[in-house]
């Protein structure tokens, strides 16, 4: 029995790495998969490193006072901090967004060195500002001024103020604390470019399996020799799983708010605030360029994975094709995860945004930010995209590519074999 | 006179194969014209070739005076194809199955019940038609496609190995499936078989072929008469030299 099991084992091991599809799925791509995962995560953590190392904030100080002046020069010793000549905050809000760098601002009120003096309650503002684009790299800088506000007090201990952590939200002041923002921000943040992977990733395993299950039941010749037009045949097929990507991507997008729901905390405290009074929350324009975007990235996504499933002859191994297509999904999704695409280095970029499925992450981003021309320019690149794809799919479908890819590999097999007798 | 398939020095090359080499041959209106052969003799190809799906490397083929290449598309509403290997969607009963296949042939409202009830017939499936195809054996999928094939009586059907696959009992129940249809319908046939004396029952005339070339045409009787064969097996291995 043992001997007949190793046989058998032998012979499975021997059919499944002998198989290319499996070899590269399973051995290749996760080795190219983790380090790039890895350098994305490296990239992020260094461009954190550099932000906190050059951390810049603003200064607004109504008091003038020793004390005062005293936080200022501590401050100055470990970060860079650039006073604002602004008779409000709104004033010095919108003069950070314009003129700075700084990721916080310091508002030091009238009185603060009396009332530290007199050990009366003082209390110093820290605004922190969000522009929606740093991803897990925007929450570090306001964990740093917060620190160092905490070092200074404990040098003059006993707790001589307090300090309450505010937001400037695109150049508006608000009372938000940064740590509810940072919350509701982790769950865009994370939610919607996951959201559109998984969409983009279930969409074309449907699409691949709709073309190679026709393989592999044997019923594309049939279907083929119909009086029905190919591109009937192919529109049919993209319509069809562009349907069950949807149905699909409701139950993802329920599915993933209840999970991100439940890491809300702060409950009915995140519930008071009103993200679209703050601007966190995307308007109607930036819905209408996210979901073009979206669409076209998935009728893209759809077209491509039945051109290459059409390269394979059963289910297993179109599904095995298109998985290598989700590095270049998952790639812009961890990127706009963990890094701040702007601050990326040029190539970086280049490279990002030459892969269209770049684009609904960005666009995702945009309806936050309001950067709605990037996102519009990317649309436009993805209907060419999609437009070009469309194409080969429809020429592959109008001519007998689609049945005699198949063929010719099994010719070059057959040619092998009837060699080989004369080679022995 | 006028040809239901016209086939004119028919060449297909798959990369270094050749697996048609100037295959020519006429089948007249309403009869069952067969192409025998061994495995790899090129019948699945020429009959490929006649259904649109693959194009000649060289030569040309017409169906009912349309050309197989310029008029594919009206080619294809004048057949129907049976491929070797068929399959059925295995999640949809054999009467959805048929529907499907029904629905683009059969324009006409409520042409589509009578043609689902000659499938039926043709099928001889009964109550099973309302259960799903993966529930079918091969025998009863076969006889689905069969079905599909011949219910819309189509100007010429194209039969790839009709009974492959196929027991003793299955085969005969086919055979006559396709060939009481023929004369009752007046459907041209062309069919590939490897099974000779399946072609020698259902065929008016045949063509030999082997290695993508015609080695003899005519009737089964005739062609056995001028090689003093006792059925098409023995003429075929005389025809290629192999006795």
């Amino acid at each position: 029995m043992f001997r007949d099991l190793r046989n058998i084992v032998s012979k499975e091991l021997k059919e499944l790495l002998r198989d290319p599809k499996i070899l590269i799925g399973m051995i290749v791509v996760p080795l190219v998969m983790f380090p790039i995962i890895g350098l994305v995560i490296r990239g992020s953590m260094e461009s954190t490193q550099q932000r906190l190392q050059r951390l810049e904030v603003g200064l607004l100080n109504f008091d003038k006072g020793s004390i005062a002046e005293d936080l200022t020069e501590f401050l100055s010793t470990y970060i860079i901090v650039k006073a604002i000549n602004a008779s409000s905050v709104e004033e010095a809000g919108e003069i950070m967004q314009s003129e700075t760098n700084a990721t916080d601002l310091i508002v030091i009120p009238s009185g603060f060195s009396e009332n530290v003096s007199v050990e009366a309650e003082a209390f110093i503002d820290v605004y922190s500002i969000f522009s929606g684009t740093g991803g897990f790299a925007e929450t570090a800088s306001s964990s740093a001024v917060a620190g160092y506000l905490e070092y200074y007090k404990r040098q003059r201990a006993p707790d001589p103020f307090q300090t309450v952590s505010k937001s400037i939200i695109k150049g508006k002041p608000t009372d938000v604390p940064p740590s509810m923002l940072f919350t509701i921000m982790y769950s865009q943040v994370f939610a919607l470019p996951v959201t559109i992977s998984v969409l983009l990733i279930f969409s074309m395993q449907i699409a691949a399996t709709s073309v190679a299950s026709e393989k592999e039941e044997k019923t594309l010749e049939t279907l083929l020799s119909l009086p029905i037009s190919r591109f009937t045949i192919l529109s049919g097929k993209l319509i069809g799983s562009i349907i069950v990507a949807a149905v699909g991507a409701v139950a993802i997008i329920v599915g993933l708010n209840y999970y991100m729901g439940s890491f809300m905390l702060m409950g009915d405290i995140v519930g008071s605030v009103d993200l679209a009074a703050v601007g966190l929350a995307p308007t109607l324009v930036g819905y209408l360029v996210l979901g073009a975007s979206v669409f076209m990235a998935l009728l893209s996504a759809l077209a491509l994975a039945i051109i290459i499933s059409a390269f394979a002859d059963d289910v297993r191994g179109a599904q095995s094709i298109v998985g290598y297509l989700y590095t270049v999904i998952m790639l812009p999704m961890l990127v706009i995860m963990f890094a701040d695409f702007n601050s990326l280095p040029l190539a970086a970029k280049i490279v990002l945004l030459a892969i269209p499925y770049t684009h609904p992450m960005l666009a995702a981003q945009a309806s936050l930010t309001g950067d709605y021309l990037t996102a519009i320019l990317g649309v436009g690149y993805l209907i060419l995209f999609t437009i070009a794809l469309l194409y080969i799919a429809a020429k592959l479908f109008s001519t007998e590519k689609i049945l005699t890819v198949k063929l010719k590999l099994r010719g070059l097999r057959l040619r092998r074999k009837t060699r080989s007798p004369r080679e022995v | 006179m006028s040809f239901a398939v016209e086939a004119d020095g028919l060449v297909k090359v798959f990369g270094n194969i050749r697996a048609l080499d100037g295959l020519s041959f006429n089948i007249k209106s309403g009869e069952i014209f067969g192409i025998i052969g061994p495995n790899g003799a090129g019948k699945t190809t020429a009959l490929r070739i006649i259904a649109t799906l693959i194009l000649p490397t060289s030569g040309s083929a017409t169906v009912f005076g349309r050309s197989v290449t310029a008029d594919a598309s009206e080619v294809r509403r004048l057949i129907t194809y049976l491929p070797e290997e068929a399959g059925a969607y295995k999640n949809l009963s054999g009467i959805e199955y048929l529907k499907f296949m029904g629905k683009f042939n059969v324009k006409i409202k409520g042409k589509l019940e009578e043609v689902i009830e000659d499938a039926g017939d043709i099928s001889g499936l009964g109550e099973r038609l309302h259960d799903k195809v993966k529930t079918y054996s091969k025998g009863m999928k076969r006889r689905l496609l069969v079905a599909r094939a011949l219910m819309t009586k189509p100007k010429l059907a194209i039969l790839d190995e009709p009974t492959s696959g196929l027991d003793v009992l299955h085969s005969v129940h086919v055979r006559k499936i396709i060939k009481n249809y023929v004369e009752k319908h007046g459907v041209t046939v062309l069919l590939s078989s490897h099974n000779m004396l399946e072609v020698e029952f259902l065929c008016g005339r045949v063509a030999l072929i082997n290695r993508g070339k015609m080695v003899a045409e005519g009737s089964p009787e005739n062609l056995k008469l001028e090689s003093k064969a006792a059925n098409l097996e023995e003429v075929f291995a005389k025809v290629v030299g192999f006795v």
